[in-house]
């Protein structure tokens, strides 16, 4: 037939196309957030544990991690006051054993120059055999002062031991204000007796004291040849503020929730539109290309899901049947191609009726021929925009869902984390680092498709092009 | 006229297909309801006469078969679910809605759905329709005026604004303005702020609940109400205002590259005249077209959930507080679910009609 012709969709060969959206402002702009969303989405499967959903539902995963501490750059706007979390890694460590008892010495350094210390330090025993070994551990701190703090035995039990909160802690921590400063009941009832070890009284005052603290924790093992490792304990100092993005109410690293929400929320809104498209293109399709009877039941039928009020819908099943993510994805995409559908009929109601089809047929070209060579060509670019623009529904639609607690409130999505954020007073305690970012996500995906479409308009309605 | 009773045949033909979906697929969940509360019903019976002491247990288990029989066949428990998919629709549509498991966490007290709902009705109406309308006719004069000057840097502001606002999550918007207009002044003690959420204090409560007409009346209830309302009614502006605008000017925008526009510049006429005329007139029918399609995602999209986030006493809240009763209160979510199809089809009728007035081509089709 043909001799070989050059590709071109609407009259325009990929690269004119691919010029003619990177030449707008609003391409541009689109073509830089589809790149960063799709850089952390891939930098997100990468760097998260394949488990990384059940991990973030493990809440003893999280509990070294201070609760609703905002993130750690606000320092730069505190004037450094807030103790960020510190896992000590680099600790001097010398173990041994003597008359039956193991035991193990762990020291280490910090610098203390914040207005809010540290609020609780944590022991991790990562090994059953050390913990049930009737373990116990004591804590030296020389201060800046010149002054040593003595605290101790706690008995080591289990695989997190905090200390803080222990009586017995208190009451030194008391004790050793009482008898230095003269100072009685310094840890107020239940508060943590740790950031007291970084202050000293002035006056009566507590004020925090600045400089280099010493620890020493020395740990003891009674029940026979027990062998304390470095590999199998850790120490934490629980910090006033966290990481990139804060914690929230479990102490999740936000962080890393946000980053998780990326691959989810990205295939939340493929699925659907690609849903959607397939079955507005096939619909459409059928119902203009045949007509008659079959165009008038499309038609009814395509009324019909345009008129179900998919939103409460999708809410009573998600609670009656508890659905998951993907049901609910389903579901949504299976009810709303009908405006999608109506657009293609249309669309090819109008190509079926110019001149150059009554050309074809009448140069006696079949239906089949007609449709693969005139009418897909002409409907394709425009599905491929209709996807684009059914993205953003879906993903916004799926965090609303989400943030009513169903369909995937097991995963971390930004519509999740938003749901948890209203359920524990971030609204009446001000916990922004909460509640902005993952809302700020959703709005930044949805308008990355959004002005993908923008992009594409010239291209698929050509009298836009040179308007 | 006839292509407007068409339409409408249609239209109510479709409604009665769309229910009897919902009502087919809630069938099964919805006989369960009625079971369990056809047989809490019989044991009340039956556990008044074991009281008064003159049956056996046999007796008084043969009773309590037979009371419940009777009542299924009443409600048609018996029947398949085909059949029994029109006694649903039948109460749904005479509201006869049953009562809520927890009827205390609504405050209501009869614990009638059908009360809760009429109940939660007037603050849909004053913070969706009002709302919706109010963006609309903002947003559509920012859009037009913007595509007359199309170009400037004022009409590239409101394109941005407009594609912006429509991936906005409605309700997350809410929730920064109760973070900032609420928390943050109220922290702060400035003056002024705003109420963490509601629709009234209070002390007005019982007040609304008896006649919210009667707020309206009472200068102090309408302050309270008018303080309230702020906020919810500034996030649904911020948000829908911007597509209305985007929307309205991608019309005008088409529509004034149309032949019969150049010609009515040709002719010399006023520049007033061409707007109003052969702009904006002919862009109204694809305006409402445009609000027909959109409404399920603005009114059941957004609005649900930005109810609840403000606490504002509308379908939605009720929604967001049946989800989380104790368990989920079934008898209220499936009646809403009715209750919302039913209004949203009845908008739909009314915006087709329009529709109808509007465009002369299928007025004549």
């Amino acid at each position: 037939m043909a001799a070989r012709r050059e590709f071109r969709i609407l009259g325009m060969t990929p690269g004119e196309i691919w010029r003619g959206f990177v030449s707008t402002t609003t391409g541009k702009i689109a073509l830089a957030f589809f790149s960063i969303m799709v850089a952390f989405s891939i930098y997100a499967l990468v760097a998260l544990p394949p488990n990384f959903g059940n991990l973030w539902n493990t809440p003893s995963y999280w509990q070294a991690n201070p609760k609703y501490a905002p993130p750690a750059w606000i320092n730069f706007f505190a004037g450094d006051a807030y103790a960020p979390q510190m896992a000590v890694r680099d600790f001097n460590f010398t173990a041994g054993s003597s008359g039956g008892v193991g035991y193990a010495v762990i020291q280490f350094a910090v610098d203390d120059s914040y207005a809010h210390p540290w609020r609780n330090l944590y022991v991790i025993v990562r090994s059953p055999a050390v913990y049930n070994a009737s373990t116990v551990a004591y804590l030296t701190v020389e201060r800046p002062d010149g002054k040593t703090v003595q605290l101790g035995p706690v008995s080591v039990n289990s695989q997190f031991v905090a200390l803080g909160l222990s009586p017995q802690i208190i009451s030194q921590v008391n004790s050793f204000y009482q008898s230095n400063f003269g100072v009685q009941n310094a840890v107020p009832a239940g508060s943590s007796a740790i950031p007291y070890l970084f202050y000293t009284a002035r006056g009566g005052d507590l004020v925090p004291l600045k400089g280099t603290y010493r620890f020493t924790i020395t740990m003891y093992s009674f029940s026979g040849n027990t062998v304390l490792n470095r590999k199998d304990l850790g120490v934490v100092l629980e910090g006033e503020v966290y990481g990139l993005m804060g914690t929230d109410f479990l102490g999740h690293d936000l962080w890393l929730g946000l980053l998780a929400g990326f691959p989810i929320d990205l295939a939340v809104g493929i699925l659907t539109a690609a849903i959607v498209v397939t079955l507005a293109i096939l619909i459409g399709i059928v119902a203009a290309f045949y007509g008659g009877l079959v165009d008038e039941v499309l038609t009814r039928i395509t009324d019909f899901f345009i008129l179900l009020p998919a939103f409460p819908l999708l809410i009573v099943f998600s609670v009656l049947f508890q659905w998951s993510i993907w049901d609910a994805i389903v579901f949504l995409a299976a009810v709303s191609w009908g405006g999608s559908a109506r657009v293609i009929r249309a669309m090819v109601m109008q190509i079926k009726s110019s001149q150059f089809i009554e050309s074809a047929l009448a140069a006696g070209a079949g239906r089949g021929w007609i449709l693969r060579n005139h009418i897909l060509p002409m409907v394709m670019p425009y599905t491929l925009y209709l996807f684009v623009v059914n993205v953003p529904g879906g993903i916004l639609t799926l965090s609303a869902i989400n943030f009513f607690n169903l369909a995937g409130a097991e995963l971390p999505t930004w519509g999740n984390i938003l749901a948890y954020a209203d359920e524990f007073g971030a609204l009446t305690s001000g916990y922004w680092w909460w509640v902005v970012p993952p809302g700020l996500l959703i709005t930044f995906v949805a308008v990355t498709f959004i002005f993908v479409a923008m992009g594409l308009e010239p291209v698929v309605n050509p009298r836009l092009r040179h308007a | 006229m006839r292509t407007l009773a068409i339409r409408s045949v249609n239209l109510i033909i479709i409604l009665f297909a769309v229910l009897f979906a919902i009502s087919y697929v809630l069938s099964g969940p919805a006989a369960q309801l009625l079971q369990t509360q056809i047989q809490l019903e019989a044991r009340a019976i039956v556990s008044q006469l074991a009281k008064s002491g003159h049956y056996t247990p046999t007796q008084i288990q043969d009773l309590y078969n037979s009371i419940v029989q009777q009542l299924y066949k009443a409600y048609g428990l018996d029947q398949p679910a085909y059949i029994r998919v029109f006694y649903i629709i039948y109460n749904m549509l005479v509201f006869n809605w049953g009562y809520s498991y927890f009827p205390d966490v609504y405050g209501v007290a009869s614990g009638k759905v059908s009360d809760i709902i009429a109940s939660a009705l007037p603050g849909t109406v004053l913070l969706d329709t009002f709302g919706i309308l109010l963006s609309a006719f903002i947003g559509i004069q920012i859009g037009l005026r913007s595509a007359l000057r199309y170009g400037s840097r004022v009409d590239r502001a409101v394109m941005y604004y407009g594609a912006v606002s429509n991936g906005l999550p409605q309700w997350w918007v809410g929730i920064l303005m109760l973070l900032v207009f609420s928390f943050y002044l109220s922290t702060i003690r400035s003056p002024i702020y705003f109420p963490s959420g509601g629709i009234l204090s209070p002390k007005y409560y019982s007040m609304w609940f008896a006649s919210p007409l009667s707020v309206f009346t009472d200068p102090g209830a309408l302050a309270d109400l008018l303080w309230h309302f702020a906020l919810p009614l500034a996030t649904v502006l911020i948000v829908n205002v911007g597509g209305w605008a985007y929307f309205a000017r991608t019309v005008a925008l088409n529509t004034a590259q149309e032949d019969f526009v150049t010609f009515a510049k040709m002719k010399g006429l006023p520049d007033g005249r061409i707007t109003g005329r052969y702009i904006l007139r002919p862009s109204a029918p694809a305006i409402l077209t445009s609000i027909l399609l959109g409404l399920p995602f603005i009114i059941f999209g957004g609005f649900i959930i930005t109810e609840a986030v403000f606490r504002w006493w509308g379908l939605g809240y009720v929604y967001n507080l049946a989800i989380f009763a104790p368990t989920p209160d079934l008898p209220v979510i499936v009646a809403l679910t009715y209750a919302s199809t039913l209004l949203y089809i009845a908008l739909v009728l009314v915006l087709e009609v329009l529709y109808i007035v509007l465009d002369p081509r299928i007025r004549s089709g």
